[in-house]
């Protein structure tokens, strides 16, 4: 008996808080392999959300939310009609006319539809935000892009599969798709893009609102279209309000700022904000959002 | 989001806070002339009296204080992002050997060490605490030779104001993380004092978001700097009346409300209509106003 103690004692003295089960010995735990570097590669995907609160997200959330229901809600107290067709139509159920063609009504419809019906469910809100340079030296030599990749990233905090998110694309190269003699061929790399989402964009969002806006000479805010503009329009009824930058703006985002000769070159940029709005007038609804975030628009 | 705004609560009961209060004024404007014509059959005009009356918000000017789980959360996550992110090109930022990266080392070792711990102990330990706020943002130091001859930077403002302290309700620094209303003391339809809205009667073919803004001015002055949200009312008020008063009053009492934000200045009420006004969140708006006047407004008003 004692002896069969003496033999047990050692063995549950190593494997002491580490196995539930005393008939058999605890696991040896592999130690986990390493990369390159040495550094452990953990045994899961580590993915990494959120850090902080986000100071636009909640200005969103608590104001302008609210106030983007009521300025855009439509009063529809009936169901909606059917809307007209364009021409009329032989009907396929009709034995007279059941194998008349009826040929293909051609063009864009979708411009012509109107916004869904006003509802807590479709309040207008920013999706996503894309800042995009084209670059022309970039043609001559693709070393030219580095310096805009960099820029970007600074801007941005966008990296490819950052935190460990597989959405996250990072800044991407823009490829040529035409042919143009002596300036663009398929396939060259011709400029750089990024997609923001989340936190990210209203990050963005707001060093350009309250750093490089206020700061750029001669600004007196993004023009809209005169009132004779239509709101049927591909570019007025896709909910996306785009504006560009001059190259001087780009010294004036305070990630640039610290170490701007860092940089080769200046450059200018396209920043397009998308929202989640649709239909006939869904840019000028864009526009009031994002005049709530503070961007200024000009009258033209 | 944890927010609980209007458009939250309106998801929640759709048909009620959209649907139906608009079903509701466009049977105000079909049953106005039916009811008018029972109660006294000879007048022509239909017996309706129309108030506008604005919700002057005073949005957060704070963001919300995050709660022991939230910033445990974003603790973890800070720390995880930090664990596994691509080193700092410090040769891309600052000349090799520089005073100014030798600087920003020390700041990164203590950042490093707020993050994960560490068995070593730091020599300095009082002042490495000190030099961080609770958020992990290096504050500045008295030092000017640490701050590489840069001027101190300012400490941000408290969070809490001295009107929370005091107790101010009428002061708009007051409860910076919450949505306020203002709120005034003045005379409602049958001249008793009441904790109200701002509101007053429309004029003969006014519009409702111009009558807004006019009533408001009327009654809180005109040094305040004032936006109606949209042209269209977001509820409406309908005090069951007693004969007499409706006699008196020359119909059907119907209070619309708009909302509206204060850009700047303050309210100085006239000392006639109104006596006194009050900021004033969600629940403390609760025991001032009357049981059938908060059971109109109180869907409208955010919670946060």
């Amino acid at each position: 008996m004692s002896a069969q103690a003496a033999a047990r004692a050692p063995r549950l003295a190593t494997a002491a808080g580490r196995s539930v089960r005393r008939t058999k010995p605890a696991p040896t735990l592999k130690p986990l392999p390493r990369d390159e570097k040495g550094v452990p590669i953990p045994h899961v995907n580590v993915i990494v959300r959120d850090t902080h609160r986000s100071r636009l997200a909640d200005h969103y959330f608590h104001t302008l939310q609210d106030d983007m229901m009521y300025m855009t809600y439509v009063h529809e107290p009936t169901a909606r009609q059917p809307p007209r067709p364009a021409r009329l139509a032989y009907n396929p159920k009709d034995p007279y006319t059941k194998h008349r063609f009826n040929p293909p009504l051609g063009g864009n419809r979708w411009p012509k539809q109107p916004p869904p019906p006003s509802a807590p469910d479709n309040i207008i809100q920013l999706e996503r935000i894309q800042i995009h340079a084209m670059i022309k030296t970039a043609t001559a030599s693709r070393v030219n892009l580095l310096g805009p990749i960099m820029a970007l990233r600074a801007i941005s905090g966008a990296n490819e599969g950052a935190g460990g998110q597989h959405t996250a694309e990072g800044i991407e190269l823009v490829k040529g798709r035409k042919n143009l003699q002596g300036w663009v061929r398929p396939g060259i790399p011709v400029g750089v893009k990024v997609d923001l989402r989340g936190p990210q964009m209203y990050d963005f969002l707001s060093v350009l609102v309250e750093f490089v806006l206020p700061r750029l000479r001669e600004f007196q805010g993004i023009v809209m279209e005169g009132p004779s503009n239509r709101l049927d329009k591909m570019s007025s009824a896709s909910g996306v309000v785009s504006f560009g930058l001059p190259p001087a703006a780009l010294g004036l985002f305070p990630q640039i700022e610290v170490n701007f000769d860092a940089y080769p070159a200046t450059f200018g940029m396209h920043i397009h904000c998308m929202t989640n709005a649709k239909g006939v007038g869904a840019q000028n609804r864009a526009r009031a959002l994002l005049s709530g975030f503070q961007i200024p628009f000009a009258r033209s | 989001m944890l927010s609980r705004n209007v458009a939250a609560v309106c998801r929640q009961r759709t048909r009620a806070c959209l649907h139906a209060p608009s079903r509701s004024l466009t049977s105000v404007a079909a049953d106005a002339p039916a009811a008018s014509s029972s109660t006294s059959p000879t007048a022509s005009a239909p017996n309706v009296v129309l108030n506008a009356a604005v919700i002057l918000n005073r949005s957060p000017i704070l963001t919300r204080t995050p709660t022991l789980f939230e910033r445990a959360y974003y603790a973890y996550q800070s720390r995880i992002r930090r664990a596994i992110f691509n080193p700092f090109p410090t040769e891309f930022y600052f000349k090799t050997g520089s005073l100014l990266e030798r600087k920003f080392a020390r700041e990164e070792r203590l950042r490093e060490r707020e993050a994960f711990g560490g068995p070593w102990s730091l020599k300095r330990r009082k002042p490495a605490a000190a030099t961080m706020d609770e958020d992990g943002v290096p504050l500045a130091s008295g030092d000017q030779a640490d701050n590489m001859g840069e001027e101190p930077v300012e400490p941000p403002a408290p969070r809490i104001h001295e009107s929370d302290k005091t107790g101010d309700v009428k002061s708009l620094d007051r409860k910076g993380e919450r949505n306020l209303y203002l709120l005034v003391r003045g005379k409602d339809h049958t001249g008793k004092q009441v904790w109200r809205f701002p509101q007053g009667a429309l004029q003969e073919g006014e519009q409702l978001h111009k009558a807004a803004l006019r009533d408001l001015e009327a009654e809180c002055g005109i040094n305040m700097d004032a936006w109606v949200v949209g042209k269209k009312p977001i509820a409406v008020h309908q005090p069951s009346l007693p004969e007499s008063t409706k006699k008196t009053l020359g119909g059907e009492l119907y209070t619309f409300f708009l909302k509206a934000h204060i850009l700047a200045g303050q309210v100085r009420p006239d000392g006639k209509n109104v006596t006194d006004f009050a900021w004033l969140t969600k629940e403390e708006i609760e025991p001032r106003v009357e049981k059938d006047y908060w059971a109109s407004v109180e869907g409208i008003l955010s919670d946060f």
